[in-house]
């Protein structure tokens, strides 16, 4: 796998970031450095192992099917700038 | 995969669920249309909040893989779709990824096709989004998180549909199978469904629409779609595999800047979820509470009430018209039910271009026309016309029947009054009818059930007549 | 002078503290200490007076009367603002109070601020903390780091005079390691113990919530008041609560413990060494019997597993902040990924980029089964060779931190990598869902060291049977 600028901004823009040209180079290299110290990692055998979600497993967490009380429209407005008409606002959709 | 069909349509269908909460929190999924007045931490996605699973939703999802024919995973396993959108309060979407619920089955189209299917899965649905004045112009979005987290059910078919018109029955049959399974609301719940389209003189380059809502919309969607693919070759264009979005509006697709394509989604298991075990207990019990499906309530009507094989198929056919009837069983015999239901009522809804779920009337108006009918207290010439009635605009049948004078005249004075009019006022009839016309003494009839405004009894008319021309 | 927490409390209860004077005493001492050692990103100087007031009428029967409760910023307080340390959730206040939070008030304890960290938890030292945030000072030494990411929490819970329990977080190791390095009780529960509603997530399968303090009765009843199963979270396990300050007056004669060797090894200072040894000596003096133990997968692989993992998750728990609901707004303009970017790269540090980055490069297709799927398998390895070694032995023993704390300069030195491989310790009982503890026992020249203590799953008891066997050897000393 060769870790360059490219596969630095295609990582940047999938997780929305506008990385600049000077944090474009700095992640290009620490990168390298790390990915080549986690490559160690591939000598673990590890197949036939389970992939859990946590290291202690809970089975069957479930809720009935009861409402309960829900935020005022006031109460879920209240961290946002962006509302309108009761609505929160966001940037254009295309 | 070959293909031999001109088209090819594969769908993945989202449907509602009629859960009361939603997915992973306690808020209510309906009764407020005032925007962000149904939401929580969780499905607002602020910072802390954490997701509990609801159980129905999983109760409901098993009952669908079971009326699919679906293999059940033994574990139920969510994961985190992550893209960026304006109608996503997390960035991420909990859906399910490579461990869908349901594996496999199909769906049998009213004249006996089977459709295969790929997979059945549970998510969460995103906010709804307002565009003011109008998508592609609007400079914000508006959003409403009420519909944020509530529960999805997405179905996605193997593409063994052949057209566009097979699209919406699949679509249609979902209908019916999912009310049948009391999982799925058709007053108030939404379908929508993205469509893989190809046909085979492009190869079978394929392009996939999204969001169409609804039944009606999709065979419009794939009907404009398929032309415009037919067209473009025609004009010598290439196809390219891209995705489009329908317009229902406008009624076009136009194609969309993919938002994200399948590589890009980064799935992980959902750390604040645990894994579902659905145990064999719980399928059993899924099992034996399983509603009546059409299938076992054809059989029903067939055994029960005595119907041909021909009324009790097209009677279950449609939930709501199954519904329907089965409260006219309880009030008039349900042969009569039957006749009136599926052939009456279907006449007049294809007069007026309208579907059983248009009409505004209840069963309640259905019954006491019916009973008035078995009750010999109207004619069937006044019932049709009353039905015809009652499709544009319900009202009381028996206080319509007094206001007009509808009721069965079987009075043998009033009928010969109205038998000598009509012999007086047509004497080259009964001419004709002396010289041996059978047609002839049938205009006469339709004379004097004219003058009773069909509220006549015919057989007394027929006698009466008889009697005078003798 | 501070007097035994249970007489304290009980004073409280009877009404025998005027909790309102004593309240504002509190606050006037962490404000001078916060313009000295930024340990707060907020004191809650109004609700911290209005709890005071109703301890006033019902102090009675509540078991933390009169505690004073530092929160770490990631973990909610209704009403407060609550950041975790970033800017990009400037203005945040939460309509809710964490579980743990509310446990703790409902119990009487009154809630004075929320603790500096590294932005999200990013990091070991507590010097990546969020654009616009100050960084704490050690409180032993101000040229040195306090140790993170819940710096804030450790510095405070040396220098309070008053009777106070921090609240901290830790995801790899972010309790122990400026408990060690401040010189106090680090506490980490098992995963699932303590509920993980209202905390702001960084590595959800991680991050877990436990008491940072001086007084080992304080912490031991703290973390009893915020343990216990809650509906809310949906890992939070169902267990009964263990009385854990009774385990604090039990001895510990007989108790098997494992130093893990792995961890006396090269990268480690000398001084750590050497007080790793004195420990074991005090151990043996008090009754253990203390061999060494072999983990070598964990101590090999734990740094990547780790980073791999939380990282992930936390690539993912951080897509939601774009400038919509709360938080840092921008204004409206362009499409949504002009804006979401824009407000995302100007408002998150460096290390939360780069963290976001690496988490979402481990889980994009293509690297997705090498790395992250890799890595939850890797984990699963690693809870059965510590399941092996708790076969043997009651706790395991290192030190937490492999280094005496750093001094700014120093840090700054380090690359990325270099401080990722600062939580070679921590980050194995992090990964395993383990509860472990780091205990103040030595000093090198007045710099604390802290030895980190893992138990088995849901074996608190044993860390605070541990810590009260400690503690009374000091005494008799």
């Amino acid at each position: 796998m060769k870790i360059d600028s490219e596969l630095i901004k295609k990582v940047a823009q999938n997780a929305r970031l506008k990385l600049t040209p000077a944090e474009i180079k700095t992640f290009t290299k620490d990168f390298a450095d790390i990915l080549e110290a986690f490559k160690k990692l591939d000598k673990l055998k590890t197949s036939g192992e389970p992939v859990l979600a946590q290291p202690i497993t809970k089975k069957n967490v479930l809720r009935e099917d009861i409402p309960k009380k829900c935020l005022s429209q006031q109460e879920a407005l209240k961290n946002t700038k962006h509302k309108q008409d009761g609505y929160f606002r966001g940037p254009r959709a295309v | 995969m070959k293909f031999k069909t001109d088209e090819v349509i594969g769908l993945e269908v989202h449907v509602e669920l009629n859960t009361l909460t939603k997915l992973f929190c306690s808020c209510p999924t309906r009764g407020s249309s005032e925007p962000n007045t149904l939401t929580c931490d969780v499905c607002l996605g602020l910072p802390g909040s954490k997701p509990v699973l609801n159980k129905k939703a999983v109760d409901y999802a098993l009952r669908l893989c079971m009326a699919l024919n679906s293999d059940i995973d033994k574990e139920l396993i969510f994961s985190r779709k992550t893209y960026f959108y304006p109608d996503m309060s997390k960035n991420y979407q909990i859906t399910q990824y490579d461990r869908p619920i349901g594996v496999g089955g199909h769906l049998q189209l009213p004249d006996g096709t089977k459709i295969g299917l790929e997979r059945v899965h549970i998510e969460e649905d995103p906010a709804a989004l307002m565009h003011p004045g109008g998508m592609h112009k609007s400079n914000s979005v508006l959003v409403d998180y009420n519909r944020s987290g509530r529960p999805l059910l997405e179905i996605v078919t193997k593409p063994e549909i052949t057209s566009a018109a097979q699209a919406r029955d699949f679509l249609k049959a979902l209908i019916t199978v999912l009310q049948y399974l009391q999982i799925f609301d058709i007053s108030d719940g939404t379908i929508k469904a993205d469509a893989n389209v190809s046909i085979k003189a492009s190869g079978y380059t394929r392009a996939e629409i999204k969001n169409i809502s609804g039944f009606k919309e999709i065979e419009k969607a794939l009907m404009y779609e398929l032309l415009r693919q037919k067209e473009a070759l025609l004009q010598g264009q290439k196809i390219v595999q891209q995705t489009r979005s329908w317009d229902s509006e406008t009624g076009i697709t136009q194609s969309l800047r993919t938002k994200e394509s399948e590589d890009d989604y980064g799935y992980i298991l959902d750390p604040d979820l645990t894994i579902t075990e659905l145990t064999d207990d719980w399928q059993k019990t899924i099992k034996e509470t399983l509603p009546e499906l059409h299938h076992d309530r054809e059989k029903r009507y067939k055994k029960e009430f005595n119907l041909s094989s021909d009324d009790a198929k097209v009677l279950t056919q449609d939930y709501n018209l199954s519904e329907f009837f089965e409260k006219l069983t309880k009030e008039v015999d349900p042969i009569l039910a039957a006749k009136w239901a599926r052939r009456e009522l279907a006449r007049v809804l294809n007069y007026n271009k309208l579907d059983f779920s248009d009409i505004k009337f209840d069963h309640t108006h259905f019954s006491k026309l019916l009973i008035l009918l078995e009750q010999k207290k109207i004619t069937e010439t006044v019932a049709q016309k009353i039905l015809e009635q009652l499709v544009v605009k319900p009202f009381d049948v028996e206080h319509y029947v007094q206001k007009h004078g509808l009721k069965m005249v079987s009075d043998s004075n009033q009928l010969e009054l109205w038998a000598a009019k009509a012999i007086d006022d047509n004497p080259k009839t009964v001419e004709e009818y002396a010289k041996g016309k059978e047609q002839a003494f049938n205009f006469l009839m339709g004379q004097v059930m004219r003058q009773s405004k069909g509220a006549a009894s015919p057989q007394e008319v027929r006698q009466i007549l008889k009697k005078l021309l003798k | 002078m501070k007097m035994r927490i249970d007489e304290y409390i009980e004073k409280v209860q009877n009404g025998k503290v005027d909790m309102v004077l004593k309240t504002k005493k509190v606050l006037a001492e962490i404000k001078k200490i916060n313009k000295e050692y930024h340990y707060f990103n907020v004191i809650c100087e109004d609700l911290a007076l209005e709890q005071a007031k109703t301890l006033k009428k019902n102090a009675k029967s509540k078991r933390l009367a009169g505690l004073f409760i530092s929160v770490k910023d990631c973990i909610n307080v209704k009403d407060v603002e609550s950041t975790a340390g970033s800017r990009i959730l400037k203005g945040y206040k939460p309509l809710f109070n964490a579980t743990a939070v509310q446990r703790v008030i409902d119990e009487g304890a009154i809630i004075i601020g929320k603790t500096s960290q590294d932005e999200f938890g990013f990091g070991s030292f507590a010097t990546n903390v969020g654009l616009g945030y100050k960084t704490p000072l050690n409180p032993v030494d101000k040229k040195r780091v306090c140790g993170g990411s819940s710096g804030g929490s450790g510095g405070i819970s040396k220098l309070a005079s008053f009777e106070h329990v921090s609240l901290g977080e830790s995801t790899g190791g972010s309790i122990v390691a400026p408990a060690s390095f401040c010189g106090v009780i680090g506490f980490c529960p098992t995963y699932g113990r303590v509920s993980r509603y209202g905390l702001i997530d960084y590595g959800n399968s991680l991050d877990k919530i436990g008491a940072m303090g001086t007084n080992p009765e304080a912490v031991a009843l703290v973390q009893e008041v915020i343990s216990g199963h809650d509906q809310k979270d949906s890992t939070s396990l169902e267990v009964p609560t263990v009385d854990y300050a009774e385990y604090l007056e039990k001895s510990i004669k007989g108790f098997k413990i494992g130093v893990i060797e792995e961890s006396m090894g090269k990268g480690v200072d000398v001084q750590v060494m050497e007080a790793l040894n004195q420990t074991i000596k005090k151990l043996e003096f008090i009754g253990a019997k203390v061999k060494k133990i072999s983990l070598k997968q964990i101590t090999d692989y734990a740094v990547p597993t780790y980073y791999i993992l939380a990282t992930t998750e936390a690539s993912t728990n951080l897509a939601k902040y774009c400038g919509m609901r709360y938080g840092a707004h921008e204004k409206l303009e362009g499409s949504f990924n002009d804006y979401f970017s824009t407000v995302r790269s100007k408002h998150l540090g460096e290390e939360a980029k780069r963290r976001i980055m690496l988490g979402s490069f481990a889980r994009m297709a293509g690297y997705r089964d090498a790395y992250y799927i890799k890595a939850q398998q890797s984990r699963q390895l690693m809870v059965k060779e510590y399941q092996k070694a708790f076969k043997d032995y009651d706790l395991l023993l290192c030190p937490t931190m492999p280094v005496i704390p750093p001094t700014f300069n120093e840090a700054k030195k380090l690359t990325p990598l270099q401080n990722y491989m600062m939580d070679v310790m921590t980050a194995g009982p992090n990964l395993a869902g383990l509860p472990h503890a780091s205990i103040p026992l030595i000093e090198h020249k007045g710099l604390p060291i802290g030895m980190m203590f893992i138990a088995d799953q849901l074996k608190e008891e044993k860390l605070f049977q541990l810590i009260g066997a400690l503690q009374q050897d000091e005494v008799q000393n």
